[in-house]
């Protein structure tokens, strides 16, 4: 009797511990891909091509022996990879091989539970990223250049219309010490030529 | 048999008409010049500004080659660096490539409205040839320009185009149809477009197109100040301003506007923002041809008519519109001004829609 509570007792541990790990072994065990489904909506979405290079290190995907690819990985780097694909929740820094700066800090903030289940719904991504992170600087958030289709890693890559506000007055400043700077010289110029016609005339006329 | 003197005379007589020598003095070419007033003298701006793009060209090309290295190995990355590492080097590149387009638009309005104004009539038919040439070589100089940053986009744009000359060799007879396969080798120097067309293309970008822009420049304006500004309009102009200093002081309060527009634009948004971010990748020889693969927006007016139409219409329209550019001071001598207006509209229609509606167009015709 007290074997077979045992058993039970066992049996019913076992399984939570399959239920916790089967996940973890069937993302570990996905095949290496770039997610089609989100290039498919940034695409559609903001009219602009996109590739794999959003948040990959590899323009063409994760499979293959090039630069960022699986077939090139040290055993340090397969390492690195094997932790990256662990990090189920959200919070754990990770350095994916495979993955850019932006496609690690998407896996930091929502984790690869979450990232998997969004696969259906790739809109989402845009909502669950953090709306204040702006890994290149250029003054528009990661999540906003994930919807415009545009390179969230170069600074001068962006919305043309949204950089331009963010840009003009980024550096006011300076505009408005080159309007001064150019005005000044304009009217500088203008002067010394009305002088120097001026000058002529009298010239001409003395003679 | 032709008579030598007779011929020597017309040559001799048509030049001195065409550059008069007496006129080759301060008095004539800077006191006495005045400038028209009437419905078109905004035309008369135009040329300024097209020069006044030029000459930031040179300035801000001048600073890129400081940095630049013309090799496929280092291109790419000098250009980055140049972006990234270098003070003001991202605003002088992106002046530059601004500054670039600038100068091809204005070029077109000004030959459009000098059309229109038929300012290529006698004695100014060199004057009119000399600005045809120029706005060919200012083409070239976008082509060759496009594909020094050595990325996707600008390599296998070249490739397109230079095999676009090639092309051409099967509609040419007989030993004519080599030349266009002799001119793609000469220019690409290699099986495929790689270091060979680099070195080739960047020659010609920053030494010898300038040049040859340079010297018909200086025809082009000597020509404009020996004859002065052209009639323009119909009724001869009742009022008149001095070039020199009123038309001066107007024309650089216009390009001190110009450059403000131009530096704030350059300072706010970074010229490769407009296109895709995979073309800018640096060119991988070994990697697919990413999607999206296309020229600067000036030869749209060419392009999507070559993906709709076969080639060869393409090509007899191209040759008749250059034989018609080149022609232009004999074909309208005797044309009205208001025909050559409506001439000029429908080109300036045909260009502005090309060029912001192509892709659309291309997409309703294909699918």
């Amino acid at each position: 009797m007290i074997q077979g509570e045992k058993r039970v007792k066992m049996s019913i541990s076992m399984g939570r511990y399959y239920f916790a790990v089967l996940p973890l072994l069937a993302l570990q065990s996905l095949p290496a891909s770039a997610y089609p489904e989100f290039q498919q909506f940034v695409e559609e979405n903001s009219h602009r091509t996109v590739n794999c290079a959003m948040c990959h290190v590899n323009e063409n995907g994760p499979v293959g022996n090039s630069k960022g690819q699986i077939g090139s990985f040290t055993p340090d780097e397969m390492k690195l990879l094997n932790q990256a694909r662990a990090a189920i929740d959200p919070g754990v820094k990770v350095e994916s091989p495979i993955l850019n700066q932006f496609g690690n800090e998407i896996i930091k903030a929502i984790g690869k539970k979450t990232f998997v289940k969004i696969k259906s719904d790739p809109g989402r991504l845009a909502e669950l990223l953090p709306q204040t992170s702006d890994l290149d600087g250029d003054g528009i958030p990661d999540a906003k250049e994930y919807l415009d289709g545009t390179d969230p890693l170069n600074k001068f890559h962006g919305d043309p219309g949204k950089l331009f506000f963010i840009n003009l007055d980024r550096y006011k400043m300076h505009i408005i010490l080159a309007i001064v700077a150019v005005l000044s010289l304009n009217y500088g110029l203008i002067h010394l030529i009305n002088g120097i016609s001026i000058l002529q005339a009298g010239k001409s006329a003395k003679d | 048999m032709i008579d030598l003197d007779r011929a020597t005379h017309s040559l001799t007589q048509f030049v001195s008409e065409r550059f008069p020598v007496e006129k080759l003095n301060f008095h004539s070419m800077v006191e006495k010049k005045e400038v028209p007033i009437h419905s078109m003298s905004w035309g008369y701006y135009t040329g300024g500004l097209t020069m006044f793009f030029f000459m930031i060209q040179v300035v801000t090309g001048l600073f890129l080659l400081f940095y630049y290295q013309p090799t496929v190995s280092d291109a790419n990355i000098s250009v980055e660096y140049i972006s990234l590492h270098v003070a003001g080097g991202a605003l002088i590149r992106n002046m530059h490539a601004w500054s670039s387009s600038c100068m091809i638009f204005f070029a077109m309005v000004h030959l459009l409205t000098a059309f229109a104004m038929k300012s290529f009539v006698k004695p100014r038919e060199i004057t009119w040839i000399a600005g045809v040439i120029l706005l060919f070589i200012t083409f070239t100089f976008g082509f060759t320009g496009y594909l020094l940053p050595w990325n996707q986009i600008a390599v296998n744009a070249t490739k397109v185009g230079l095999q676009s000359v090639e092309y051409v060799g099967q509609y040419l007879p007989g030993q004519l149809s080599e030349v266009p396969r002799i001119l793609r080798e000469t220019f690409q120097g290699e099986s495929s477009v790689g270091q060979s067309t680099l070195g080739r293309f960047y020659a010609l970008h920053v030494v010898i197109l300038p040049l040859l822009l340079a010297a018909l420049l200086g025809l082009h304006l000597l020509s404009v100040q020996l004859h002065g500004m052209s009639q323009g309009v119909d009724q001869p102009a009742k009022k008149f301003e001095k070039f020199i200093s009123i038309f001066l002081f107007k024309d650089l309060t216009l390009w001190a506007t110009v450059f403000l527009g131009l530096f704030v634009v350059a300072m706010c948004v970074p010229f490769d923002s407009i296109l895709p971010y995979p073309l800018l990748a640096p060119f991988n020889a070994l990697g697919a041809t990413p999607q999206g693969i296309k020229p600067e927006w000036y030869f749209f007016f060419v392009y999507y008519p070559l993906e709709l139409l076969p080639f060869w219409v393409i090509l007899v329209a191209s040759t008749v519109v250059v034989g018609i550019l080149i022609l232009t001071p004999w074909i309208f001598k005797g044309t009205s001004r208001r025909t050559l207006g409506f001439i000029a509209s429908a080109a300036a229609a045909y260009l502005v829609i090309m060029t912001v509606f192509g892709e659309q167009i291309y997409e309703f015709f294909k699918h």
